[in-house]
Parts: structure tokens; C-alpha cells; sequence
């Protein structure tokens, strides 16, 4: 099963961190969650994600624009 | 009354006004706080001895203006009880400003008011060469004007790399502020550069694998700050430092230097112009004790 994607690259806070929050409302626990995501970004959604009990297990870089792959919690 | 009557009465807080006869009485207020009953007692005293105005001031103090001479004592007398004391002017350690700290604020790293409460109980309204400003910004995002205070104190988070499980990610490096972390040469390790890191932690709140940690976190020095004609911002000492204790001893000791270096009416910025910040620095390590 591919991993679901979620892109906020149009987002600003408060809606990136709302969206994340939903999108990982879909998936199932312990699951994956794929966010592409502006710098800007970066700081508000990882703590949110972190003080959630997800965790971020992989990162990757295009064009400026962040890859994170989120785990949900389990 | 005399010039010299009236230095002194500025001096225990009472500010001669532009109308004759009239001052405008300065309170003692230590970081902005007030318990309702002082308040209350402000406002009793601003009807019966003032024009029923307050002014609040730029540095989180209270001033009731308008009140004539004769009745400075009565004010004062009026106010005693309530435990609100009178301020101070002149050159003196002035009103000690400070945030709500951690213990209110989501960002606060140190507990602010709680040092502007010791700080205000050795220092407040001591004699130095020109008035001495001391302000606490609970964190780096500064509300208090640190840099603008003869000697300021941040909150501050001192970030740690650690290797094992750092992947390279690069969101630290995109998403601290000012560009302190930097790949080596050879692609494996991170240098944090500690003239450039702005204590904000940013970088360990956003690090996914936990690899960023918090060293220290505590109390950072500026000194020489000040506003007025001739602005100029202050400059960090020493390390960050884990104490209360150690903030005050630091703040002492900067004191200290001002004393035996500062002129009447120079204020600790220009003062410190004429003996540079190593001078400072080497004295006041020597008084917080730490190398």
C-alpha cells in the first residue's frame, strides 16, 4: 500500500498544523503519513507532531520544499 | 525650594513637575506586578492626593501625578500599608523590569519575576555613578528589552549535538533563525556556532530524532544597554549561566565594575566604551566564580 500524501506547501499556520492534524485522524495507529512542507513550516508542525506522541522516521529535501514522513502514534 | 531640595526629593521618587508646586510621585513596583489591594490603595491615594489620574510608566511603574508639596507625606503615609513603598530616581539602581516568566508564559525559560524580586531587594534604589537599569526577559523572544537595560538578563537554551542517531536532515540547519549551524567540511558533524545562536532551542524542538538537546538551559548577561539620546544596545558576557544565584552574583558584579569605573553622569554603556567588555568580562568571571 502506498503511503498517503499530504501537501501544506500552500499552508500557513495555524491551517499546516490543523491539516497534518487531520490527515493523521485518517490513518490508523502506528501507521504512515507522507507531509510536504515549506520551511516555514518545519518548527510549529514537528513540535506539534512531537508533543502528539508521532514521531518524524524519515526526512527528505526538494527544491527547498521538506519531505517528512510521520509516523502516527501507536 | 533649592535645586539641591529638589535633587533630593527626586531621589526618593518625587519628580518636580513642569507646573510649580506640583510632583509627580513615583512608586515602587517590581516587575510590573501588583496585588489587588495595592492597586486599589493606588487608586484611593491618586483621588485624595493627586487629580485622580495614574500614569503608567514605560518600565512597568506607576506614577501618581499631581500632587501638591505639602502633601507628599500624607501620600506616602496613606500608601505604607498597603505595602506600596515610593519609588526612586536620580542616580540610582531604577525599577527592575521583568516578564512573567515560566511559570506564566508557554515560552518562559527562566522564572523572571523571581529574580527581579531578589535583584529589587539588594539593589533597588542604591546609589551608582548614574541611574542603573536592570530588566528580565523570560526567554530569547526578549519582551523585556534586554539589550536595552544597563544590564539584561535572557532566558536562554544552549543547544548540544549529539551523533549517534543524527540522520542529516538538515531541518535545524532550515529552521534556526540566524544560520548557526553548519555541516563540517567533511559531511559529518554539525557545528553549532555559539557567537551566532540566539539561545531560542528552535533547532531541538524541531529535531526529529532527539539528536539536539538542551545543554544549558539558564540566565544570560547583556550589559551596557540603554535608550535615551543616544541609544545604544548591550552586548552579552559570559556563558550562559544555570542559577538564579550565579545571575545575581553576575549582576552584582557588573555593579561593582560600574562603581569603581563610571563617572557621575555616565551611564555604564559609555563608561564601558572607554574600558572595553574584556575588562568587564575578566571581572565579573572573577565574581561568578566560573572560568
Amino acid at each position: 500500500m502506498t503511503t498517503p500524501q499530504l501537501d501544506i506547501t500552500g499552508d500557513v499556520c495555524p491551517m499546516t498544523f490543523v491539516k497534518v492534524k487531520m490527515g493523521l485522524h485518517e490513518i490508523a495507529p502506528s501507521g504512515k503519513l507522507n507531509v510536504r512542507l515549506k520551511e516555514e513550516a518545519l518548527k510549529n508542525v514537528i513540535s506539534s507532531l512531537k508533543t502528539e506522541g508521532h514521531r518524524v522516521t524519515n526526512v527528505s529535501r526538494e527544491d527547498g520544499i521538506f519531505l517528512l514522513e510521520v509516523t502516527k502514534a501507536g | 525650594m533649592s535645586e539641591a531640595g529638589f535633587k533630593e526629593l527626586k531621589k526618593g521618587g518625587m519628580m518636580r513637575q513642569a507646573e510649580a508646586g506640583l510632583f509627580s510621585v513615583r512608586l515602587h513596583v517590581v516587575g510590573g506586578r501588583l496585588a489587588t489591594p495595592q492597586l486599589r490603595a493606588i487608586r484611593e491615594a491618586a483621588d485624595r492626593f493627586g487629580r485622580g489620574e495614574i500614569h503608567l510608566t514605560t518600565r512597568q511603574g506607576v506614577e501618581i501625578p499631581h500632587v501638591r508639596q505639602d502633601a507628599l507625606s500624607a501620600l506616602k503615609n496613606f500608601l505604607e500599608p498597603s505595602g506600596v513603598g515610593v519609588g526612586v530616581c536620580g542616580p540610582t539602581v531604577r525599577t527592575v523590569t521583568a516578564c512573567q516568566g515560566c511559570r506564566v508564559c508557554p515560552s518562559g525559560v527562566i522564572d523572571s519575576p523571581e529574580l527581579a524580586d531578589m535583584v529589587d531587594r539588594e539593589l533597588y534604589g542604591k546609589p551608582v555613578p548614574h541611574k542603573f537599569k536592570v530588566g528580565i526577559s523570560g526567554c530569547v523572544n526578549n519582551c523585556m528589552k534586554a539589550e536595552e537595560n544597563d544590564v539584561g538578563i535572557k532566558g536562554w537554551i544552549e543547544p548540544l549535538r549529539e551523533a549517534p542517531a543524527c540522520t542529516f536532515c538538515g531541518i535545524c540547519q532550515a529552521v534556526c533563525p540566524t544560520k548557526a549551524i553548519s555541516t563540517s567540511g567533511d559531511g559529518l558533524a554539525l557545528i553549532i556556532d555559539p557567537t551566532l545562536c540566539i539561545g531560542c532551542g528552535d533547532c531541538i524542538t524541531s529535531c526529529p530524532s532527539g539528536n539536539m538537546r538542551e545543554k544549558n538551559r539558564g540566565y544570560r548577561v547583556f550589559a551596557g544597554g540603554k535608550f535615551g539620546r543616544r541609544p545604544s544596545l548591550g552586548k552579552r558576557i559570559l556563558g550562559v549561566l544555570q542559577t538564579k544565584e550565579e545571575a545575581m552574583a553576575a549582576i552584582l558584579a557588573v555593579l561593582d565594575f560600574f562603581r569603581v569605573h563610571g563617572k557621575a553622569g555616565e551611564r555604564f554603556g559609555d563608561a564601558l566604551q572607554r574600558t572595553g567588555f574584556p575588562a568587564l568580562e575578566t571581572f565579573v568571571k572573577q565574581g561568578v566564580g566560573r572560568p
